[in-house]
């Protein structure tokens, strides 16, 4: 098991989220300034310490997690959590312990599924059904009038880009047209929570981009996505606040950065090339963050540690002696070096 | 891309007992596209069919009779043999004879097409866990579970109740009185228990009572078997082993009557021959137990169903 990243920051940044808080804080990142997500706002997603048990197996344990405007990604190793968690976000489960509330209200009520939109990760339903059909039917559950119904279903399957095959049989729809008609059933109602379980997988490389910049105009307007994806490379496209599950918990939440930061055990490594690499290098070692310092083709390869306070001194540094850099590269600091750190072994 | 501008929603939303009716149409809708519904349909619809021309069968047989009585009093006596015929087609002469068979045939084949529906209609709905879609809209798992009984109540409905009143309607068109008269076959010694209104609600409480009770069996058995071979298999031990082991404990083994009550289709012939104002003694097999006791059979089994229900629906998905 590798050490949970643990600390508390809800206050104290606008899109914060609350992660587990058993241990003190160990170093708690320094306070971000209020930014577009809005946090004096009240949370639209909170879980208040859940656990949900599968007879002896325990899917999420002691999770507390607040949710606000903006794109939150959801990752981790299989069997971590990440559906228990979506599932009982979106109301299809209830918590043994704690509680899960939507915009204030028990995430099971019909009245907290007014604002969720969920896209499960499954792609088989009503085989035989036209795509046209079963989102209007979708819209009908949700409490529309008929030609309301008819009317979101229409705007939707524009907006996904299914408009001209949603009368094709969805037994004939190719994975990427099934997550099209999958968001497009989420999205009818105009919900505040967007819960998206890999929404990106089988779409083609236009529709990527197409879906991408819907979650992010979605954002932009005040809604709260949270997705579950294996496609960091993607993931990280539309955000780089993660939360990070491992065993059930949430090992990590906040943006990359935060994170990456906390992480003492394994260095920044940090690509550097300069005008003086010699001279560069031997002030670099002076300083106590750094672990150690290679030169190999024309580059410095620096490990740090504590990266805020090391760039601090670098700038500094830098500055004082005239040194020119040319380049700057921090190598380890994608979501899949941070998730392989924190979680041990490949992220994926 | 271009973002949906919603038009924001000023109106009132349907309560969620409105989804009641999409879950069912959608479970339907996908019934009705099999060719082995339509398949036991037609069975159904050619049973209707001798029922329904049986009657015309028996009305001809009497005016024949009227009009061949001298030359047939050489073979015997007319009335006699009038006897004997409205004796063999009693069960056409739209009394609660008439019903009773018709319910009893209708309903076995709708046994059989609910068996092989059931994975259609209700398991396909766990297997692939399509459940999460309804279940992520504003609607709680009771109205999913009303909107699937909902779809095999009309199914049944449709095989049983209607054509049945059809067969009502035919009666009492021939002859108002058989509407009017509840004493109507009693007064003219053509056969047994009531006609008009009383056997009318007889035959709307019969249909309800089986697809109330057969609904609530099969969303509950689909649920838990899911597949179709051992769904089949499930209500093949329901229907027909229990049957034949009520049948061996009581009329084989001696055993109290109440052990009868192990066979549910008995259980519901005898509560909807208590619909149709049988008698007890006119009631077949002659050793049976009280309808109360049946009835309470079948409210019981309901309630486990119920039950298992609730249980089923609340964790969607489990990790294996």
């Amino acid at each position: 098991m590798p050490n949970l990243l643990e600390f508390s920051d809800a206050g104290r940044r606008d899109r914060a989220l609350t992660p587990t808080l058993e241990t003190p804080a160990p170093s708690p990142p320094a306070p971000l300034p209020q930014g577009e997500r809005g946090g004096t706002l009240a949370p639209i997603l909170l879980f208040q310490h859940v656990s949900k048990w599968y007879g002896p197996v325990i899917g999420i344990n002691q999770v507390t997690l607040e949710l606000r405007p903006g794109i939150t990604g959801l990752v981790g190793h299989n069997g971590s959590g990440k559906s228990t968690l979506l599932r009982l976000a979106a109301g299809q489960m209830k918590p043994d312990i704690g509680s899960v509330k939507i915009s204030g209200c028990d995430a099971w009520t019909a009245e907290a599924k007014r604002h969720i939109g969920y896209c499960p990760e499954l792609d088989t339903f009503y085989e035989e059904m036209s795509g046209r059909r079963f989102v209007q039917t979708m819209a009908r559950l949700c409490g529309y009038p008929r030609a309301e119904a008819l009317r979101r279903t229409e705007e939707t399957l524009t907006l996904v880009g299914m408009n001209d095959r949603a009368e094709r049989r969805l037994a004939g729809y190719s994975k990427g047209m099934r997550q099209r008609i999958k968001l497009a059933q989420a999205l009818l109602h105009d919900p505040e929570l967007l819960l998206l379980d890999e929404p990106l997988s089988g779409i083609d490389p236009i529709g990527r981009r197409e879906s991408i910049e819907l979650f992010r105009e979605l954002a932009r307007r005040g809604k709260c996505l949270l997705i579950s994806s294996h496609e960091l490379e993607e993931l990280e496209k539309l955000t780089d606040h993660v939360a990070i599950m491992a065993a059930g918990r949430i090992a990590a939440v906040g943006t990359l950065t935060q994170i990456r930061d906390l992480l003492d055990d394994h260095p920044l490594s940090i690509r550097i090339a300069s005008d003086q690499n010699r001279v560069l290098a031997a002030l670099l070692l002076d300083l106590d963050d750094v672990v150690g310092v290679d030169r190999s083709d024309g580059y410095l390869l620096v490990r740090a540690k504590n990266p805020r306070r090391f760039f601090q001194r670098f700038g500094e540094l830098v500055l004082d002696r005239m040194i020119e850099i040319q380049h700057l590269e921090t190598l380890d600091e994608s979501t899949h070096d941070v998730l392989g750190y924190l979680l041990g072994g490949k992220a994926r | 891309m271009q973002l949906l501008h919603y038009r924001s929603w000023q109106g009132t939303f349907h309560s969620s007992w409105w989804a009641v009716w999409p879950i069912a149409r959608v479970a339907l809708g996908t019934l009705l596209r099999r060719k082995l519904f339509w398949t036991l349909y037609s069975f159904g619809l050619l049973l209707f069919l001798m029922f329904f021309f049986g009657a015309f069968l028996l009305a001809w047989a009497e005016s024949q009779m009227a009009v061949s009585g001298p030359q047939l009093g050489k073979m015997g006596d007319p009335g006699r043999m009038m006897r004997g015929i409205r004796s063999a087609l009693r069960i056409l002469n739209g009394s609660q004879d008439t019903f009773q068979y018709f319910f009893a045939y209708q309903g076995g084949i709708v046994v059989v097409m609910l068996a092989l529906a059931g994975s259609i209609l209700i398991g396909n709905d766990f297997t692939f866990k399509s459940l999460v879609f309804y279940l992520a809209k504003p609607i709680g798992r009771w109205h999913y579970i009303l909107g699937k009984c909902l779809a095999v109540a009309i199914v049944v409905q449709l095989m049983t109740t209607l054509p049945a009143l059809v067969l009502y309607g035919q009666r009492a068109f021939d002859d108002w009185e058989y509407f009017w008269h509840v004493n109507y076959f009693i007064d003219n010694d053509t056969g047994k228990g009531p006609a008009g209104i009383v056997l009318l609600f007889g035959i709307l409480g019969y249909g309800t009572m089986l697809s109330v009770f057969l609904s609530i069996l099969l969303v509950a058995t689909a649920s838990w078997m899911r597949r179709t071979m051992p769904l089949i298999m499930v209500w093949m031990s329901l229907f027909f082993f229990l049957r034949l082991l009520a049948n061996i404990l009581v009329d084989g083994l001696r055993y109290n009557v109440r052990w009868r009550l192990l066979d549910l289709w008995n259980d519901l012939t005898l509560l909807g021959q208590g619909c149709l104002g049988y008698a007890s003694d006119d009631i077949s097999p002659k050793l049976h137990p009280e309808f109360w006791e049946a009835g309470l059979v079948l409210i019981g089994v309901s309630v486990v169903c119920l039950i298992y229900l609730n249980f089923r629906t609340r964790g969607v998905e489990i990790v294996r």
